[in-house]
Order: structure tokens, then C-alpha cells, then sequence
């Protein structure tokens, strides 16, 4: 798993890649947990190259989902790729995501 | 076809864990979505496993066998922890809005959608779950 960020406008895009899964998403919600703890405005993860979840990492996003709805600020998921989209779709969670397929829709 | 891996009850295992399934994925000839799925389900049991079947400092070994016969993929896991039925375990309401969605719990929930079956049997003091699904 690796993770970058970057502000763009208001917003702060999030890039991961590789592998979410229950040997890194300590890191992976270490680290988001920071950004979102200091930046205000949207929060965007970009999942273009995200080629594995489990829910561990799973856990991570709602946590996050949670944490900014109740700071009131919003949280784009973009670029997910099918595989992830469909584990998304089974867990229920793309109804409790706004998931956009390019990041331009979503700054 | 048919293989068996076998790792110990620490998670880092997972990662090598992965990279076996992987070239058994290519080996079998499986699609990448195929390998995915039964990364994710393979991932999330033995994760269960190591992190609450064993309550001693023990090392334990945990078998993974896999087979391939007729387009059907079987997956045989068994551990020697302490009996635990997953199948069995609480469903997550998954039409839940965000804020009152738990945390957690979507592991095996996982596992029984992406599989054709999921069955638990106790035998010999060990724990043996077995995943089938059909290959396309």
C-alpha cells in the first residue's frame, strides 16, 4: 500500500495504491486519519490504482465516511476500479459513498 | 489440480500468502477477478483465524488447500483453534446509512456472498471450513 496527498483547490485528494488489507490498514487509516484531521473542505480518495481491499481496509473508509459526515464535509470516492466497485457494491457501501469515475467530477 | 499451503498463525503471513495464490491463480489459469475473490475469501478467514482462534503464545499451522476439478474450486481451510462456526455468525444490515453502519462484521459476511457455498465441520479437534465456487 502506498499513499500520497495533495491539495487541489479546496479539496484534498487522497491517492492510494496496491493493497488495503489487514496487514496495512493500521497505516492506511493512520495516515488518512491525519490528512483529514488537518485539512477542512472535501476529501476526496482517488482508487485508480487500489487493486485490493479486505475488510480491514473496508472499515477504514467507513471510519473515515463517518468522521467527515460528522464534521460536515464531504467524501468523493473516484477511478475505483470494477473489482474494488464490486466488493463496494456486495458490502452495501456504494449507497453510503458518493463514487464518481474520474476525479474532475468530483473537485 | 491441487495444492496445499500452509502458513503459521502470524498475520504477516497473509503477504507471502497472497503472492502463492497469485501464481497458483496464473498456474490454473483463473481470471485476475477470480484470483481477487478468492484472495479477498482466503484473506478473510485465515485473518479470523489468527486473530481469535487461539487463545495460547503458541505457534499454530493453518492448511490451505485448494483444488480445481471440472470448473469447480474448492478451498479447504482448517486450524487447530478453538471451535468457531463462522457460518453462524451475525449478519450486517447492509441498507444501513452511514452513521449506523457498525464497523467491522463484513468479513465472513463476504465470504458467503462471494462463494457458492460455505460450510463449517468441527472434526478431530479441528476447524474446517470449505469454500466452493464455480469458475467461469
Amino acid at each position: 500500500m502506498e499513499l500520497k496527498f495533495e491539495n487541489k483547490g479546496n479539496a484534498t485528494v487522497a491517492y492510494v495504491s496496491g493493497r488495503v488489507d489487514t496487514t496495512n490498514y493500521d497505516e492506511f487509516e493512520k495516515q488518512i486519519t491525519e490528512q483529514v484531521n488537518s485539512t477542512q473542505g472535501a476529501f476526496i480518495i482517488n482508487c485508480k490504482n487500489l487493486n485490493f481491499i479486505s475488510s480491514s481496509g473496508l472499515r477504514v473508509f467507513l471510519i473515515t465516511q463517518k468522521k467527515l459526515m460528522a464534521a460536515q464535509r464531504k467524501l468523493f470516492l473516484t477511478n475505483m476500479q470494477d473489482a474494488i466497485k464490486e466488493i463496494f457494491d456486495i458490502s452495501g457501501f456504494s449507497s453510503i459513498f458518493t463514487i464518481y469515475s474520474t476525479e474532475e467530477e468530483a473537485l | 489440480m491441487e495444492k496445499e499451503l500452509k502458513i503459521i498463525n502470524d498475520i504477516d503471513e497473509i503477504s507471502a500468502l497472497a503472492t502463492e495464490i497469485e501464481r497458483l491463480g496464473e498456474q490454473w489459469k483463473l481470471s485476475g477477478a477470480m484470483v481477487t475473490n478468492i484472495n479477498l475469501v482466503i484473506e478473510e478467514a485465515v485473518s479470523n483465524i489468527i486473530f481469535y482462534a487461539f487463545d495460547d503464545q503458541k505457534t499454530h499451522e493453518i492448511k490451505i488447500w485448494l483444488s480445481l476439478n471440472n470448473k469447480l474450486l474448492t478451498v479447504i481451510i482448517i486450524d487447530d483453534g478453538k471451535p468457531f462456526d463462522p457460518t453462524k455468525t451475525k449478519v450486517p444490515d447492509i441498507d444501513l446509512p452511514a452513521q449506523d453502519r457498525e464497523v467491522g462484521g463484513l468479513g465472513i459476511f463476504l465470504i458467503g456472498k462471494i462463494m457458492d457455498s460455505f460450510t463449517y465441520q468441527r472434526n478431530d479437534n479441528n476447524n474446517i471450513l470449505t469454500l466452493k465456487k464455480t469458475v467461469e
